[in-house]
């Protein structure tokens, strides 16, 4: 279905001479932690810290770091030890927390980047930043860039395609919002389509009550024949598209449901997902669905987690969210590499930020809260061209400053658009006269070499 | 040699070979390249710098030659001539004018060496060979500069001489232009095309069949224009105008950011509508919206119009940096004004100098000043009247409203003239009384009082029963010190569980009573019994920014009661907080207190008729899950299982403070400590006090009641006796201050008149000042576009150097000349456009026109284009006869599929919940529908309404097959199917062509042609069988919506034509006007 042939020929809709060269990653699926997970309690180990529960941070780690107002007044920064036992997992090594025990096991099959940073201190901006290069809203995401650029892999479905995922932890739940996913001044078709858990999958698919198939193409054929008609008389090529959109709205009517249809999967396959993935809009399910997506020739699927915002009660809201997509995460990356979609999906796991070392609120035994940390943070990739089972970038004792490697997400936007095949110089859009990039125009980006395979 | 320097070479060799590189990195496959033409590229007979010249040097040339000295590279600059013919540091400028061979930049240009060539490799942009071809030529010329075109103030310009007999000027200047073309206009569209386009124009609704055939009757010379006389006087032109500078002024109905809370601002909305139909001119609707408040003596009408200014985006997320804040309110407000009215995009400058553009850095935080020194706070309280506001009582209730404050007042006067008279005593009284003789509140129906012993860390007790102490988890919280005794604070994330105390139904009446001393604006529960998981059935009482409020949830929000007090308890010291509810299950049943005084509340919900209770635990300070207010301190929390009263309540704040002031003999007490015991003695001794106290009372409570029932809409205000400034931040960083600037406008627009003021009402009076350049092109040129479909600027937002040039300048200045010396009046812009032939001709495409006009931006043909979702839904709803007459009003909530809000919003918004409305509300016409920022109705969304988070001045026009979903499947258009076979059947009975008749004169305000008619007989035949033998998908689709279905009509033949009106309004000539 997805020979290398079809490598070469361009997709329907996508920009000429793209891509630049010849890509790793033909599709992504992005796993998004929305709110910050505590990189300190799942991916940055920092066994030096277990002897300074309550210590002060000291002021030289600290620097002049911008602080939310929620800690900018509070009179101290005690060091919050992670709770969480780390161990190592697969040939690589890897340290991994307790609350990844599924992901644990495909460690080599991953690059994690512990380096990542940004200038955001707020979900809003932060999250609108790591989407689309910038923090005020009105640009394109990722996801539109590619659509822009490579175009569609199918003729049933839309390119991109967005999903947002039940989740437990109900406090401290930040918002989403359409402008996540949105195009900017990249035409509207390239914005991602909200394919939902719950009711119609793509809105207003299903026909209403009491109209069948056959009711509905007989229905069709007739605005079809006036349209055929009045097209011939105005000769606007508009009607024409429009004859051909109410098709692929009558094919989508079908092509959806088959997709969102996981009867047909076997309990091999579920049992990978785990028992969450026979609820629909689970982050679970949605992994299962992103699968199938991927299969049938969408081009960039994200799937949001919402409620990782723990400033208080941290061990306890993290324990119920890693609990809500570990095992999902881990059946992904396994379903596709089992099937021999991981070499060309490229899946990505990270958000916006990371979390601070010290304690927000009242430092504790058994628990503690962290504050928003832009200074550096914590993803992942799998498949697609990324150098598997590495470890990428280092932080200090603290988790608070990066020693080693720095990744902005700039790079990693151009890092992700290199493996697509994609110059992130080259690859501009025009709006309001300046040739605009996913990479912004401010500041240099870099392609992470260290990530590539 | 490394790859990289290998690439860089070969694309310098591309540029040199002056072949189009396509993409300088192909390495696997052959470059696609043209093939080197030998004929020299074909060039104009004159240059003109501003359409040859400029946009080559923006393309290439400016990001590092241009305005930005951050940007600029060898401290070249080749934006102004003074710069560009300067010499160099060699003695030598880099044009030489008149001498192409000796001037660097062309040496440079056709350079073939990768470190010296222009543009460098590293931009990835090359020259054309004819836009090197133009720039030899421009210098062989003497390299003559213009200034930007748009820069320059338009100036009537003569009317062109063509042939034929145009009357309408707008067609002169059209035919000019299509003459240069070789193109010829088309002939006029057919009556019924008329009638639809221009109703559908200027009302954004189409005409009635009654409309219709009358109009294709009359064939009287002045029909056309009678008729456009008539729409433009109906009050439907002022919504559809309305619609339109909704979308520039980013008009919504929740503010925005994180919860994204309702705001009340749709005064602002009918304001905009009622200006349209009133045409105000123009330079009244500029001043008064973007400074209505600065206006002498401004009316209230003049107020509202400034809800321009607070249209934007708001916040209230904790952590954000209040600066920051103001800082990006700023930002919208400059960006919105430069769109709307300059057409220019002036935020590339918030960050940096503009690369292309005159603008800097300085010029954006001037322009941002004029907008800083307002009194809008810089976080929205997450409440609907975030200050300031202005608060509009009903008509009957206005003339109470004009009077009560003087009533007040008055009955204040004389109870102060009381409290002088009864001083001596009050004196005498103090000496006599003693603390035994105070009143205390009854304990009868006191379920709990929750006290701790002071003891640290703190325990927890209930004082009225011998039971086990409560246990604190998540934490043990510290002992503080309350006025009458230890009290602890209580962190987010610790709570006690309190069992099954408050086990309350929402018929009982019950009281809560703590004393309090909160942190600024906190949110969440303080004592709840509320189960998150079970749709937060219960009760709670809890903090929204600091105020109190108390909700009773059923499920919310059909059965759920939620009050709010309007103000934030203090975050100084310690208070008393007091919420009483009454059993009524009504809003008006609950009051709140703090320190003894009623509050003014908001009643946000009101439907609770059902039971509340839950088997979820009594929990202090948390919801069944979730995190409590954080930080609040507590002492003394009661729960009384009655009213209490207005004076219990002051008994309850007050009895502590004077019981110390009691025990402190007489002649010792201050004045301070006299306070309380003053307050007292009027309340509960003195009679003629209390019924002083009762009179005030009930005059404040009548006011209360206009309040409440008042409509509030956010507006400006000035800061009084500040002078409007800012700060240049460096790079755009609300923390790296730079210098301090005043209000100013952009240096290359005229300044602002001597002696004008530097704040807003002078911007609003500089943009409508004659000699403009850009104010009448810039929105003379937007109303074009609303007809014509695209401006004669096709960047309606961005008439700087990188936008579109005009394709008609001469037609363009010629209408904003015309419009602004008509007094800016908009109607009769309208009336010129829309009877001009250029508007009326018809929208037939040959074959020929198509390939010389293929986007119409000539008007070689009329104007047709699919139209915006508002203008769909609307003529859905008006063919079918459903839709509603009502204007104006607070936003309604018509059909959405489920789950649109909730899957983006957070746990606490109060616009998480999407309950739809019932009845007229879902046929209401579409701007009147509630437009949620961060989820905007998604039927409009997908024909590319945008989400009003920022100003739009233009709208896509995609063609998808989600938009066909919509019209096929949304209940909206389903509905009206139905109801619109009903019209057809009941008008044409058992005549099947006469049904079709009367559908498509509705639709597309035209009989069917014979061919249409049998193309559609098989198609009902067939429709007619289906559902003729199945009952229950007949029922079914009939019965889809809030309406019922025309018993008169046998269900399986309403059904058929359901699917045939269906139909019509999925046609490409439905959907387009």
């Amino acid at each position: 279905m997805f020979g290398s042939a079809s490598l070469l020929a361009g997709a329907p809709g996508g920009l000429p001479n793209l891509p630049h060269f010849r890509p790793k990653a033909r599709r992504a699926i992005w796993l998004f932690p929305a709110g910050a997970p505590s990189q300190l309690d799942t991916w940055d180990y920092k066994p030096k810290l277990r002897g300074m529960f309550g210590k002060e941070l000291p002021p030289s780690v600290r620097g002049d770091q911008r602080l939310t107002t929620m800690t900018a007044k509070q009179k101290g920064f005690p060091v919050a030890p992670s709770l969480f036992t780390f161990s190592q997992h697969g040939q690589s090594g890897m340290w991994v927390s307790e609350l990844f025990p599924h992901t644990a096991r495909i460690v080599d099959r991953i690059a994690l980047v512990k380096s990542l940073h940004t200038e955001a201190i707020n979900h809003e901006p932060a999250t609108i930043a790591v989407n689309s290069g910038n923090q005020l809203p009105g640009r394109p995401c990722l996801g539109s860039w590619l659509s822009y650029g490579l175009g569609s892999l199918n003729e049933n479905l839309p390119t991109f395609v967005v999903m947002t995922s039940t989740y437990t932890n109900k406090s401290n739940v930040q918002a989403l919002s359409a402008r996540m996913w949105g195009s900017g001044f990249i035409p509207a078709r390239h914005a991602g389509v909200s394919v939902r858990g719950a009711g119609d999958p793509v809105l207003y698919l299903s026909d209403p009550d009491g109209v069948d198939r056959e009711t509905r193409r007989r229905m069709l054929d007739g605005v079809q024949a006036l349209n055929a008609r009045h097209a011939d008389a105005l000769g606007d090529p508009d009607t024409d598209t429009r004859i051909a959109q109410y098709e692929m709205a009558f094919r989508m009517q079908a092509s959806v449901p088959e997709l969102t249809d996981v009867r047909g999967e076997p309990e091999s396959v579920l049992g990978l997902y785990g028992d969450d993935v026979r609820r629909p809009g689970t982050f679970a399910a949605n992994c299962l669905l992103a699968r199938r997506m991927i299969e049938r020739g969408v081009r960039f699927v994200q799937i949001y987690h919402r409620g990782w915002d723990s400033h208080t009660n941290l061990p306890h809201q993290h324990r119920l969210q890693a609990q809500d997509t570990d095992q999902g995460t881990f059946g992904l990356i396994t379903d596709l590499a089992q099937r021999g979609l991981l070499e060309d999906t490229l899946v990505i796991w990270g958000g916006e930020f990371g979390r601070t070392v010290y304690s927000q609120g009242t430092l504790k035994e058994d628990n503690y809260g962290r504050d928003h940390h832009p200074r550096c943070y914590s993803m992942w990739m799998a498949g697609g061209g990324v150098k598997a089972g590495t470890v990428f970038g280092e932080t200090d004792d603290f988790s608070y400053n990066i020693t080693k490697d720095p990744v902005h997400q700039r790079d990693l936007h151009a890092t992700i658009l290199n493996l697509f095949g994609l110059d992130h110089n080259a690859f501009t859009f025009r709006h309001q006269g300046l040739d605009q990039k996913l990479v912004g125009v401010e500041a240099p980006a870099h392609v992470v070499q260290g990530l590539l395979a | 040699m490394n790859a990289q320097r290998i690439l860089l070479l070969a694309s310098a060799l591309l540029v040199a070979s002056l072949v189009a590189a396509v993409a300088p990195h192909v390495t696997w496959r052959t470059a696609v390249t043209e093939p080197a033409s030998t004929a020299a590229p074909v060039l104009p007979g004159t240059i003109s710098f501003n359409r040859d010249i400029r946009p080559i040097l923006v393309a290439h040339c400016f990001r590092c030659h241009g305005v930005d000295p951050g940007a600029r590279e060898a401290e070249l600059r080749l934006d102004r001539p003074e710069f560009a013919f300067a010499p160099r540091k060699n003695g030598q400028p880099v044009i030489v004018k008149g001498d192409p061979a000796r001037s660097p930049l062309m040496r440079r240009i056709l350079s073939s060496d990768p470190d010296t060539v222009m543009p460098p490799p590293e931009t990835h942009k090359t020259l054309a060979p004819r836009e090197i071809a133009l720039l030899e030529r421009w210098i062989k010329d003497g390299a003559p500069y213009e200034p930007h075109w748009a820069f320059i103030p338009p100036v009537r310009p003569a009317l062109p001489d063509v042939a034929g007999s145009a009357t309408n000027p707008i067609d002169r200047f059209v035919r000019a232009r299509l003459k240069e073309e070789g193109l010829t206009p088309n002939p006029e569209a057919d009556r019924h095309t008329l009638i639809r386009r221009v109703t559908l124009d200027l009302t954004g609704l189409p005409p009635t069949p009654e409309e219709v055939e009358a109009f294709v009757r009359d064939t009287s010379p002045g029909a056309y224009e009678a008729l456009v006389d008539r729409l433009l006087a109906r009050p439907s032109y002022g919504e559809h105008r309305a619609r339109y500078w909704l979308d520039a002024v980013r008009y919504a109905d929740t503010h925005g950011y994180h919860f994204d809370n309702y705001r009340s601002i749709w005064p602002y909305r009918d304001w905009v509508i009622d200006a349209f139909n009133a045409n105000q001119p123009f330079d009244r609707f500029t001043h008064e919206q973007i400074a209505g408040d600065l206006l002498p003596r401004p009316t209230p009408s003049q107020l509202i119009a400034t809800g321009f200014i607070r249209a934007g985006m708001s916040t209230n997320e904790g952590g954000t940096i209040p600066e920051e804040n103001l800082a990006n309110y700023a930002t919208d407000r400059v960006e919105t004004t430069s769109q709307v009215w300059l057409g220019l995009t002036m935020g590339c400058a918030r960050c940096h100098d503009h690369k292309f553009d005159p603008i800097s850095a300085k010029d954006f935080y001037s322009m941002a000043a004029f907008f800083r020194n307002t009194t809008q706070p810089a976080m929205d309280g997450n409440v609907m009247d975030s200050p300031p506001v202005l608060r509009i009582p009903r008509p009957e209730d206005a003339t109470r409203d004009a009077a009560l404050p003087h009533e007040i007042d008055r009955a204040t006067q004389l109870y102060d003239a009381h409290l002088e008279a009864a001083d001596a005593a009050f004196m005498e009284w103090q000496q006599t009384m003693d603390a035994a003789d105070l009143p205390t509140v009854a304990e009868a129906a006191l379920e709990f009082r929750l006290l701790t012993d002071g003891t640290q860390p703190a325990t927890l007790r209930n004082a009225v029963a011998q039971d086990q102490p409560f246990t604190f988890t998540g934490g043990r919280p510290q002992v503080v010190l309350a006025p009458h005794g230890p009290g602890f604070r209580l962190p987010s994330g610790v709570t006690a569980n309190l069992g099954s105390l408050g086990d309350i139904e929402s018929d009982q009446p019950f009281s809560v009573a703590a004393w309090v001393q909160l942190p600024d604006n906190v949110d969440g529960a303080v004592l709840a019994r509320t189960d998150v998981a079970n749709g937060a059935r219960g009760w709670d009482v809890w903090l929204k920014g600091s105020r109190v409020g108390l909700q009773m949830i059923g499920a919310w929000n059909q059965d759920a009661l939620r009050v709010v007090a309007r103000g934030a308890v203090s975050s100084v010291g310690w208070h008393h907080i007091l919420v009483t509810y009454d059993g009524s299950r009504q809003a008006k049943g609950v009051r709140i207190y703090y320190d003894g005084r009623r509050q003014g509340v908001y009643e946000e919900v009101n439907s609770l008729s059902g039971s509340i209770r839950t088997k979820t635990p009594l929990r202090l300070n948390r919801r069944s899950t979730g995190e409590g207010a954080g930080g609040a301190a507590i002492h003394d929390v009661r729960l009384y299982r009655r009213t209490l009263s207005a004076p219990e309540a002051q008994v309850l704040a007050r009895r502590g403070a004077l019981e110390t002031v009691l025990a402190t003999p007489p002649a010792e007490r201050t004045d301070a400590q006299l306070l309380p015991l003053r307050d007292y003695y009027l309340a509960f001794v003195d009679a003629e006090a209390m019924q002083h106290q009762r009179a005030l009372q009930r005059l404040v409570d009548e006011f209360e009641g206009v309040t409440s029932r008042s409509k509030v809409t956010l507006i400006a205000a000035e800061k009084p006796g500040e002078t409007p400034f800012a700060r240049i931040l460096i790079r755009g960083q609300y923390d790296q201050e730079g210098p301090r600037v005043g209000a100013a406008v952009p240096g290359v627009l005229p300044p602002l008149p001597r002696g004008a003021p530097a704040n807003r009402l002078g911007l609003a009076r500089w943009l409508t000042r004659p000699d403009h350049p850009l104010t009448a092109r810039v929105n003379v040129n937007r109303f074009w576009s609303q007809v014509f479909g695209q401006g004669i600027v096709a960047t309606p937002g961005e008439f700087g150097t990188t936008g579109d040039a005009p394709t008609n300048q001469p037609l363009l200045d010629w209408l904003a000349v015309e419009f602004r010396e008509s007094g800016w009046n908009v109607k009769a812009l309208f009336r010129l456009m829309v009877t001009s032939a250029t508007y009326k001709q018809s929208a037939v495409a040959s074959q020929a026109t198509r390939e010389k006009d293929p986007d119409n931006r000539l008007l070689s043909r009329g104007p047709r284009f699919r139209m915006h979702g508002e203008m769909i839904r609307d003529l859905a709803l008006r063919a079918s006869g459903l839709l509603s007459a009502r204007r104006g009003g607070p936003s309604v909530k018509p059909y959405q599929p489920a789950g649109i809000w909730e899957t983006v919003a957070m746990e606490e918004s109060n616009t998480k919940i999407y309950v739809a409305d019932r009845g007229e509300a879902n046929h209401r016409r579409s701007l009147y529908t509630f437009w949620k920022r961060a989820a905007p109705p998604p039927s409009m969304e997908t024909f590319n309404a945008p989400s009003r988070e920022q100003c739009a001045v233009d709208r896509e026009r995609t063609n998808t097959p989600l938009q066909a979903l919509v019209t096929l499947n949304d209940v909206q258009f389903v509905e009206a199917s139905r109801r619109l076979a009903e019209v057809a059947i009941t008008e044409r009975g058992a005549d099947d062509a006469g049904r079709l008749d009367a559908m498509a004169l509705r639709v597309l305000s035209r009989p069917l042609a014979g061919a249409e008619r049998q193309a559609l007989t098989p198609v009902v035949r067939d429709l007619r069988q289906r559902y003729a033998a199945d009952g229950t998908k007949s029922k079914a689709l009939v019965t889809m919506g809030d309406s019922t279905p025309d018993p008169a009509i046998p269900v399986p033949e309403l059904a058929a034509w359901t699917m045939v009106a269906s139909l019509f309004l999925n046609l490409d000539e439905a959907l387009n006007k």
